[in-house]
């Protein structure tokens, strides 16, 4: 019972920072820009977390920086997923020498830090929020791949698949309509989890620059307030709520991907006679 | 070997006949579950004496596999369980955990399905077969070893020392099966409950399991063999009890029942095998969760009378000793 | 309607020290159209193994396997796929026979839709006489294979493969892991279907006394090679093998109780 209930609580706080996200023009009219106020002011009426060195609200940044850290996360992990479940059914599907290769270069490309890679990236050329995105999501698929793949195998080797196979089903068939969606609670858990990951990945890519640091999210936020003395000056409506915003939304994916993990994982189950 | 009367409480008893090891009465499961109650085991009453071998027999869903599991205190935390199963001094249903598990493996053994495949493969089968004898405290390590060493060679293994410090992966499968038996019969128990030790087995195999639990549950052990395998009963047992959709049908003498059934389940069971010329009964058994309120096996019955349909028989007596549940024998 | 000539299926594993295993040693074998043949022997004996060889489910390591007389090997991967629906095979564990995630109704029509065999709207009638066909209540129609019982569950598996029309079937040990009286009730279910469709069966089982009762000639393997053949009741009564001999032997032990019931 405990659990349902944490599963909704957890379900209702994403539901709540998404709906903020997309409600933001409506609840901050001005946008995260304008200066609305004298510089380092504590909360009061007109500011809901007061405003930062230069005076812009910092409520009004929250929720629109929301948008960019929240759609960077769920981007990414969306193409992390997407293509981690597609080569890990084609290659769990045919095996042979393409498993091989490619499970070669997964551990080739694995062991090599996704951060140093993405910060040598930068060096050469400065990108946005939206490549940084594509990049993740593709390296971010790399681990995804292995995992989809045992899970591929256990499925192709049934006898509900050699079944198929006997009755002539072509195999794009066989992997779309019969491994696909025998696999989606995997990916169900494996979204929810990346994005968990993507998400303060992001924050912590926007901490250190690796985009333009006038765009306002979560991350640079918490930059802005760290390198401006916040926490030295003790400001703590400047550094908080962005910090508190990423745990926040963090735990309620994790619990998320938790109780999805009991409920469709086999093992985990009652015996029965 | 003395002669048995049938398991009922109330029978008269001879003066000679051995005592009775095991005695379950008015044994009831129910499980509950979304659906509803479900009545797993209804009412069955079995006496289980010393030295005597008993076979419940029945296909899956009679409640023959939740018997044997209430036993040994197995069953999952949403049964309800009623009835008594009594041991020496103890009720097995409300005895403490200590006691069970004081009796588990030490008077009373199992040996489940698939026996080959049930070994620890990282512990050598010396160690293996020294367990239970050491978790039981029956005597200290060293004389254990040797207790093992001695049981494998009373199992036929040609150097028991050297293989007692082997793997179970060194062994051929059949060596392994003899290994597991000898793991259940270790701590000498009085009741060993040999759950479906033939299933999925092909000829050969079977009739060498079959042989080997023959050959060691001897003298004054008792055997209680629950499987679906009529061959395997009828090799095995004196008498056998055969459950259908949660309660014992009919309970007689081994070769009696078999030759001649009296119930007309267990007759259209016999008359279902390939070597009887392969005559299905029609229907399905009924669900445990929604029971009929006449005779449960009124819908396929082909001698089936009227009240059959209303009416719940109860377990009848017959001249021969035999007990059916059929109103063909009130 | 189904020749094996000199197939073997040859295990290896490892790159540098290939291990291997012979699962089926150089079998040849015919089964004529509309019999009933039976390929009986112990696990292990490769008899699986060669019932997915003759479907070309496996590829064979050297040998051929010909169909209504053509080569299967020489088939496109593509010609291959379409002789599929005439030569079919039901499973032995009905547990994972079925896709879990297919209601029956999805389980059945599933070969229709790859095949396009009927319309949409035809395809539900298609099931439900099917349905019957294998004896199963129309009610179970919307049912998931955990709902059901594992002789329900070979029905579907059976009514799914008829629902092709093959006139090939291969039935791997379709009932051992069924009850008795469910086995009773599978098997006589096949051999009506066979004897109203006139089907060829291949049917494996390592249980000697139903093929008995299942096939008119029987081939008994051991160790990957066929030892002896010959009509049942010709090789049940007067083995010539010693291999054979034992089988047959272990199986009246085991049905020696019966005496009279015979």
């Amino acid at each position: 019972m405990s659990r349902k209930i944490v599963l909704w609580v957890s379900v209702a706080i994403l539901g709540l920072f998404i709906a903020v996200a997309l409600a933001a023009p409506l609840l901050a009219p001005a946008g995260p820009y304008a200066i609305t106020g004298k510089p380092l002011q504590a909360p009061d009426s007109d500011h809901l977390f007061g405003t930062n060195e230069v005076g812009q609200d910092i409520f009004a940044q929250l929720v629109y920086g929301a948008r960019i850290t929240l759609l960077f996360g769920f981007c990414s992990a969306l193409l992390a997923v997407v293509i981690s479940t597609s080569v890990g059914i084609i290659i769990g599907y045919y095996g042979g020498i393409v498993d091989e290769i490619v499970c070669r270069a997964i551990d080739v490309v694995m062991p090599i830090p996704m951060f140093v890679l993405l910060i040598a990236l930068t060096t050469f050329f400065s990108p946005g929020v939206l490549q940084v995105s594509l990049l993740m999501g593709l390296l971010g698929s790399v681990h995804g791949i292995r995992i989809m793949r045992s899970q591929v195998l256990s499925v192709a080797r049934t006898s509900f698949v050699e079944g198929a196979k006997a009755i002539g089903a072509s195999d794009f068939h066989i992997m779309f309509r019969h491994i696909l969606p025998n696999v989606m609670p995997l990916v169900m858990v494996k979204f929810v989890t990346t994005s968990q990951h993507m998400l303060v990945m992001g924050v912590g890519l926007s901490f250190i620059g690796m985009w333009d640091t006038s765009t306002v999210d979560w991350g640079t936020m918490i930059q802005n307030a760290y390198s401006g003395g916040g926490v030295a000056l003790g400001l703590w409506w400047w550094i908080l709520p962005p910090g508190i915003a990423v745990v926040g939304i963090s735990l309620a994916l994790a619990l998320i991907g938790y109780s999805f993990e009991e409920k469709f994982n086999p093992r985990v189950g009652v015996n029965r006679i | 070997m003395t002669e048995t009367k049938d398991g009922v409480a109330g029978v008269q008893e001879q003066p000679q006949s051995p005592r009775a090891l095991l005695h379950i009465d008015g044994l009831k499961v129910t499980f509950s579950s979304r659906s509803g109650p479900v009545r797993a085991v209804d009412s069955v009453d079995l006496i289980l004496r010393e030295g005597e071998r008993i076979g419940l027999i029945g296909e899956s869903g009679s409640g023959k596999t939740v018997t044997g599991m209430a036993i040994l205190g197995l069953l999952p935390v949403n049964a309800k369980i009623r009835g008594t199963i009594r041991y020496g001094d103890h009720d097995l249903l409300t005895a403490p955990d200590r006691t069970l598990q004081q009796i588990r493996g030490n008077e009373i053994a199992m040996i489940s399905q698939n026996s080959g495949n049930s070994l620890n493969p990282v512990m050598k089968i010396g160690d293996q077969i020294a367990e239970p004898l050491v978790i039981h405290r029956l005597c200290p390590v060293p004389d254990a070893r040797r207790e093992a060493i001695r049981v494998l060679s009373e199992l036929g293994f040609d150097d028991p020392e050297l293989a007692a410090t082997r793997y179970p992966h060194e062994f051929s499968g059949g060596m392994r099966e003899r290994i597991l038996i000898a793991l259940a019969l270790v701590c000498r128990p009085h009741l060993v409950i040999a759950d479906e030790p033939t299933a999925g087995l092909d000829a050969q195999v079977r009739a060498r399991i079959l042989k080997l639990i023959q050959s060691q549950i001897s003298g004054n052990r008792t055997l209680f063999l629950i499987t679906h395998d009529l061959g395997a009963a009828s090799f095995l047992c004196d008498r056998i009890a055969v459950m259908y959709a949660g309660e014992v049908v009919e309970c007689g003498l081994a070769k009696e029942v078999l030759s001649l059934p009296l119930h007309p389940y267990t007759q259209g069971l016999i008359a279902s095998l390939p070597s009887a010329g392969l005559h299905p009964i029609p229907g399905m058994s009924p669900s445990p969760a929604s029971l009929p309120r006449g005779c449960r096996f009124c819908e396929r019955c082909p001698a089936a009378l009227d009240r059959c349909d209303c009416d719940h028989p109860d377990l009848f007596l017959t001249e021969c000793g035999r007990q059916v549940r059929c109103f063909h024998y009130d | 309607m189904i020749e094996l000539e000199g197939v073997s299926k040859i295990y290896s594993r490892g790159f540098i020290r290939r291990e291997q295993t012979v699962a089926v040693d150089n079998v040849t074998l015919s089964v004529k159209k509309g019999e009933s043949f039976g390929l009986v022997g112990e696990s292990g004996s490769g008899k699986s193994t060669l019932g997915r060889l003759a479907l070309r489910l496996i590829e064979p390591t050297s040998g051929t396997v010909r169909f209504d007389g053509r080569d299967l090997s020489c088939l496109s991967r593509s010609e291959l796929r379409r002789t599929r629906p005439r030569m079919q095979i039901v499973f032995q564990d009905p547990d994972t026979a079925l896709d879990p995630r297919m209601t029956v109704k999805d389980c059945i029509s599933e070969p229709m839709k790859v095949w396009r065999l009927a319309m949409p709207a035809e395809q539900k009638e298609r099931v439900v006489g099917l349905m019957d066909l294998v004896g199963l209540q129309p009610d179970l129609i919307d049912r998931y294979p955990f709902e059901l019982s594992g002789g329900q569950k070979q029905r579907v598996a059976l009514a799914r493969v008829l629902a092709l029309k093959p006139d090939f079937i291969v039935a791997d040990e379709p009932t051992a892991a069924l009850d008795l009286s469910v086995q009773a009730q599978i098997l006589t279910l096949i051999k009506k279907i066979r004897r109203s469709t006139g089907l060829t069966l291949l049917f494996i089982s390592h249980d000697l006394q139903v093929i008995g009762q299942m096939s008119d000639t029987v081939a008994v393997m051991h160790k990957g090679k066929i030892v002896e053949q010959g009509r049942t009741r010709d090789v049940l009564e007067n083995p010539n093998d010693t291999y054979t001999r034992h089988l047959v032997e272990a199986a009246y032990e085991s049905s020696a109780w019966m005496g009279k019931n015979r």
